[in-house]
């Protein structure tokens, strides 16, 4: 490993641990780079594609002015262009509708899910439950088989259910459905966290005179605040992507950006410029949001898990 | 093939003057001057006008209209509602529109139409825009578990069965016909098309066939593929397809390919059309209306040996390795527009947007080179009476999905207001100038309307006129076709087609033995459907939609 | 109750009688209310009698006041028990009321002969799925799919390891690089499949990758139009997706390992390789399992990729289950039996996982 390279480094100077040393720093930068390419190249190749006429599709350009003009076609398509953004269009409109509904929906839901995930998470992390057969392990099998759920067994039955209760539609019918599909995982994170965390501190708070939720609320969850975070961003990537059921449950009011992805093909051929330039401003949230928070992800994800 | 054009625009002519004469005794029309087209024997009339102004927006060469252009031309056609609706007369209605949203065309573009008519009328529209892949089991599911919350829905005529048939459609009131002028429409188009038990419900907003499109640089003296004529059979095809392979494309420079099948049919049951161009020219004998069941039973005719020919010459082309690479993973969209459209591949049959995109489309880069006919032909056809192979030159174009309708579901039929709301808005879609628009630029719709075969018109909006005779003609000449291949409006159609696909796939993948055995498949499973969807239900409907 | 918590807690309550009475009451009384209103509904829906409700919402409103009460009922009736009863139940119930009634009636479609094209809607069928079902080669094909596709994890793993160990160790930019190794798990399924599966490796000639192979040598690159390299590609547009997500808990995972550990390892002598069979990997077995066993989860699910780029071809080669159900279901509106399949399939995996997590279990256990 080269952090054990690094200790030797000191004592030992000899030429041929030194090669060896900047063989392994460039094998190691080497790897980096070239995964860092595979990342990021498909998000570069969507962002110029959204700025490509048909010809430098067809061709494959890569470098835009060096090998293709850039044109604001894609974003022309969405009324996002320079030219066309000071005029009318529908298509902006439905694309900022949609938007506006996944934020709403996939932040909703995710809030949500972090808040019943995370009780019932500590619970099942500090005391023993007796519901009919079923003990602690049995009722986090509980919980966590919604995640094994294939979606299309749920379908029809949605349908149905939702037209009953007047749910189509609806923005909160998809929160609930969004809420369910993602508890198990946050469950399953924060219940690590809440392991992690030693329970010295809240006896200790208690002998101190705080009631359980005083504790839970005032002195646990600050410190499993990183996991809730991580738990919160992996939520919202789900629910912000999520297709199936936005597909089945959405018509007019409620529908969110990925059906407006989906819905670039069919039998006119796909225009690859404004597919691009969808795609991108699909994910450009997302990006922002790992760029800015992945501190937390990593520092909240499993953090309790090694002891 | 001018000749008929010429007899075709002459009797197209002579409707358009009848149509004439009924609107001046309903008197609101012709005011309107709504329906005063006779390009023929008056052309300095103010529709013409109208006409020539909305083909200039934005005019051929200047790349695919945008939103703007679409909000223009809505309200430069909005003569016939006004004719017939006040002004604020739908204030307070909200309408659902269900349709697809294709590519930011169809219900954008319809978005973009309606936007002045909602202006004017008061109303408001809510919309549902669908996948293409999405929009038949969203149908399907509505009709099912009694969702249906549209008002107003783009369907094809394919689905009739499933929805006329449940009593789910509002049958179209007189006053629209006369405002679209209904007998505009090109004959196959219409009725028993588009009605049902002898009520009409549909306004008819694209009509459909699979015409053969080619490039014009791989024939003719010279040439790669050594051949002076486009070829007009399928046997050509192959023959040409194994010609041009390992040679380069004359106007790319990349690698040249002859004929495109996508052979990833799997395409929600639209790739099976694909198919079916190959298998009509075998299986549609003149005398013979059916072609896909036999009429009395139900009975597949897939796996004939009409059909099991179409099947075997696409294996055989994947034997011959004349494909692009990686065609196995092709879907229809792909040979259409990526590859035709793209400079890849040297012919295709496909619905005629290829060719209004191909030269007003960004994504084309062939426009100047690509010419059109009907679909290939056979040098056999099969007699399913007989059971017996006859020796004759034998074509049948495919008028695959008989082109999208705008209809009105009866949850409307109660409010009258609303009704009149749905059916304006309907009917401004269907309108006579703005088809004519739709026809001309990428909208996902073709020609069908007599009056769309006036090449003058699109000469003006800056078409090269040949290329459009060309264009045009090779519809025209699909819809007058006396063989005409026209699917059944049976319940549960695009099942047969979406199963068929699957099975299609995996014998060209080689899961099946052979052409045969892939096509027993595919009987087999549409047997299985017949049975669960009811047997005696669909002979009835199938023998209606032959008219037997 | 108590025994075996692992945080003790002294309660002592004394809950009076009345407190007891007014507990059970909410309880009971909210109940009633709830089996009210769903019994004029009911009578309404199947019974013909009219109390002018639109649609089932008060039910679900019914529902609501329930939960709150039976919450709250329990810390009147039971204490400090109650409290901690409290942390669990809400979510318990949300659960149950989104899983309950469309189970029942999934299983109910699952036995039914149900095209949504038939005029004559559902019709109670039996065992006839599961017969055909049986009979169906292309559901054990997609099943066996499934097979290679999950084992595909286990090289996912070792690169997710590998991506870990890297970002853990002493380098420059480390920012930049966990940020961009992150990054694929933010896309959106519908968006990776077309600009990646279409737009990158279909599109001929233009396609960066059939360039690249072109480059390479490969005289006529196509990735889907044989079997197995059609599978391959996906389990690598899979991959794509979710190895950040083992990273980023391997990641976690070692930065949580105490630098007391490697320093000690390290003055026993032990060096690279040794040093992380021996303290690391060890160490990092815990999350690894999670990881893992969550992993395969998503794993199971595969489907939009499949469905936008291959639907399940050449030849049904790249078919996972879900998106052969998928197909069944969505372009062939045959419900019935793709809901059979769905449940069959939902039987194998809670099944499958018991076992796992079991095993996990087990083998955690020693170590904790």
């Amino acid at each position: 490993m080269t952090t054990s390279a690094q200790l030797f480094r000191d004592g030992d100077t000899d030429l041929a641990f030194k090669a060896r040393w900047w063989t392994s720093r460039v094998l190691l930068y080497g790897a980096l780079i070239l995964w860092a390419f595979v990342c990021l190249f498909p998000i570069y190749w969507t962002i110029t594609t959204s700025f490509k006429a048909a010809k430098d599709v067809t061709q494959g350009t890569m470098v835009p002015w060096l090998d293709f003009q850039p044109k604001w076609l894609g974003w022309k398509s969405l009324g996002l262009s320079p030219e066309t953004i000071t005029q009318v269009s529908t298509v902006r409109d439905e694309f900022l509708r949609r938007f506006f509904n996944s934020a709403v929906i996939s932040v909703s839901s995710s809030i949500l899910a972090v808040a019943l995930g995370s009780l019932a998470a500590y619970g099942l992390s500090r005391f023993s439950y007796r519901f009919l057969w079923m003990k602690n392990s049995d009722i986090s099998f509980f919980f966590l088989s919604q995640l094994i759920l294939p979606p299309v067994v749920l379908a029809l039955p949605f349908l149905v259910l939702y037209k009953e209760l007047d749910l189509l539609d609806n923005r909160i019918g998809l929160i609930a459905l969004y809420t369910l599909s993602v508890l198990p995982i946050v469950i399953w994170i924060m219940r690590d966290q809440f392991e992690g965390i030693p329970t010295e501190l809240e006896e200790a708070a208690m002998v101190d005179g705080l009631s359980i939720w005083g504790a839970f609320l005032t002195i646990i969850l600050p410190i499993a605040l990183p996991g809730m975070v991580a738990a919160l961003i992996l939520s919202l990537v789900l629910t912000w992507n999520e297709y199936f059921f936005a597909a089945l449950l959405t018509s007019t009011y409620a529908n969110t950006l990925p059906v407006m992805v989906a819905s670039q093909t069919g039998s006119q051929g796909i225009s690859w410029w404004s597919m691009a330039a969808l795609s991108f401003a699909a994910i450009l949230p997302l990006i922002v949001i790992g760029v800015a928070l992945e501190r937390y992800i990593i520092k909240g994800m499993a953090s309790g898990a090694v002891k | 093939m001018k000749v008929g054009l010429y007899n075709y625009a002459v009797r197209a002519g002579l409707t358009r003057r009848g149509v004439l004469k009924g609107a001046a005794s309903v008197g609101a029309l012709s005011a309107m001057g709504g329906a005063a087209n006779i390009a023929f024997t008056a052309p300095a009339l103010a529709q013409d006008d109208l006409r020539a102004q909305i083909l200039a927006i934005p005019g051929v060469g200047n790349g695919s209209p945008t939103d703007a252009d679409y909000q223009k031309v809505g309200e430069l056609c909005l003569g016939p509602t006004k004719a017939n609706v006040a002004e604020g007369e739908f204030a307070g209605v909200e309408l659902t529109f269900m349709g697809l949203n294709n590519q930011n065309l169809h219900n954008i573009l319809f978005r973009g139409f309606l936007a002045p008519w909602e202006k004017y009328t008061g109303a408001k529209i809510n919309w549902i825009d669908l996948a293409q892949a999405d929009y038949n089991p969203r149908l399907q599911q509505a009709i099912a578990t009694n969702t249906v919350d549209f008002d107003i829905v783009e369907m094809g005529a394919p689905f009739e069965g499933d929805t006329a048939g449940r009593g789910l459609l509002d049958e179209m009131p007189d006053w629209v016909k006369t405002q679209i002028q209904a007998d505009d429409l090109v004959g196959y188009l219409q009725p028993p098309v588009g009605t049902w038990d002898g009520k009409s419900y549909r306004i008819t907003i694209d009509g459909d066939c699979h015409t053969f499109s080619y490039r014009k640089d791989y024939f003719g003296e010279g040439s790669i593929s050594g051949m002076k004529d486009a070829p007009t059979t399928w046997a050509q095809i192959a023959e040409y397809s194994k010609a041009v392979k390992g040679q380069k494309d004359p106007l790319t420079g990349n690698e040249a390919y002859g004929f495109l099948d996508p052979l990833k049919y799997q395409w929600g049951g639209f790739g099976f059309y694909f198919l079916g161009d190959r298998a009509a020219a075998y299986a549609k004998h003149p005398d013979d209306p059916a072609w896909l069941f036999d009429p009395d039973t139900m009975k597949p005719r897939v796996n004939n040996p009409a059909w099991v020919q179409a099947i075997q010459d696409v294996m055989d082309m994947v034997a011959a390795g004349v494909y692009p690479a990686d065609q196995l993973n092709t879907d229809p969209n792909g040979t259409g527009f990526t590859q035709f459209l793209g400079g890849v591949g040297s012919s295709v049959c496909w619905w005629g947007d290829v060719g209004s995109n191909a030269r007003t489309s960004d994504s084309s880069v062939v426009g100047d080179v690509v010419g059109f006919s009907i679909n290939p032909g056979a040098d056999k056809v099969y007699n399913s009476k007989t059971g017996a192979w006859e020796e004759k030159q034998n074509f049948a174009p495919n008028m695959a999905y008989l082109g999208w309708g705008i209809y009105v579901t009866s949850r409307v039929s109660g409010d009258e207001k609303k009704r009149k709301a749905a059916w304006s808005a309907a009917a401004h879609l269907g309108g006579k100038d703005i088809s004519l628009w739709m026809a001309a630029y990428p909208s996902g719709f073709q020609p069908y309307r007599n009056s769309h075969f006036n090449y003058d018109e699109w000469a003006a909006a800056g078409y090269d006129k040949d290329f459009v005779a060309d264009y045009l003609g090779s519809n025209a000449d699909s819809y007058n076709h006396p063989n005409a291949a026209i699917e059944p409006r049976i319940p549960g159609i695009f099942q047969y087609y979406s199963v068929a696909e699957d099975e299609l796939v995996k014998g060209i993948n080689g899961q099946y033995g052979s052409a045969q055995e892939t096509a027993d498949a595919i009987a087999a499973a549409w047997e299985k459907i017949t049975d669960q969807i009811g047997r005696e239900n669909q002979v009835k409907l199938y023998k209606a939609s032959l008219g037997l | 109750m108590s025994e075996g918590d692992r945080l003790h807690v002294v309660t002592a309550d004394n809950i009076s009688p009345a407190r007891r009475m007014a507990g059970h009451l909410m309880i009971w009384g909210s109940l009633g209310v709830l089996a009210l209103v769903a019994l004029a509904q009911a009578a309404q829906t199947w019974g013909g009698s009219d109390f002018g409700f639109r649609n089932w919402r008060p039910t679900l409103y019914a529902y609501l006041l329930f939960s709150v009460c039976l919450c709250w009922a329990q810390v009147m009736l039971k204490g400090e028990t109650g409290k901690r009863i409290l942390f669990v139940l809400p979510a318990a119930l949300f659960v149950v009321s989104l899983t309950v009634f469309p189970l029942l009636f999934g299983v109910l479609i699952a036995l039914s002969d149900w095209n949504l094209s038939a005029p004559d809607g559902r019709k109670f069928n039996g065992m006839a799925n599961i017969v055909q079902m049986w009979n169906d080669p292309f559901y054990w094909n997609a099943l066996e799919n499934m097979v290679w596709y999950c084992l595909a994890i286990l090289p996912e793993y070792v690169l997710a390891f590998g991506l870990a160990l890297m970002l853990n160790a002493d380098i420059r930019a480390r920012k930049f690089f966990r940020v961009a190794f992150l990054l694929p798990l933010m896309l959106s399924p519908v968006a990776v499949s077309w600009m990646i599966g279409k737009s990158m490796l279909v599109i001929q000639p233009a396609g960066p990758v059939i360039r690249l192979a072109k480059w390479l040598g490969y005289p006529n690159p196509s990735f889907f139009s044989d079997p197995l390299t059609a599978k391959i590609t996906i389990m690598l547009m899979d991959a794509w997706t979710f190895v950040p997500f083992m990273m980023i808990m391997i990641l976690a995972g070692l930065q949580a390992i105490p630098k007391e550990l490697q320093e000690a390892a390290r003055v026993d002598g032990a060096t690279g390789w040794r040093a992380f069979w021996e303290v690391t990997f060890p160490l990092m077995l815990p999350v690894s399992i999670t990881a893992l066993l969550i992993r395969l989860i998503f794993k199971l699910k595969l489907a939009d990729v499949i469905i936008n780029v291959t639907s399940g071809g050449p030849g049904g080669a790249t078919d996972s289950v879900t998106s052969f159900i998928f197909r069944e279901y969505r372009d062939r509106s045959n419900v019935g039996y793709g809901t059979l399949l769905a449940m069959v399939y939902l039987v194998i995996i809670v099944l499958v996982m018991t076992v796992l997590m079991k095993f996990a279990d087990k083998a955690l256990r020693p170590r904790t």
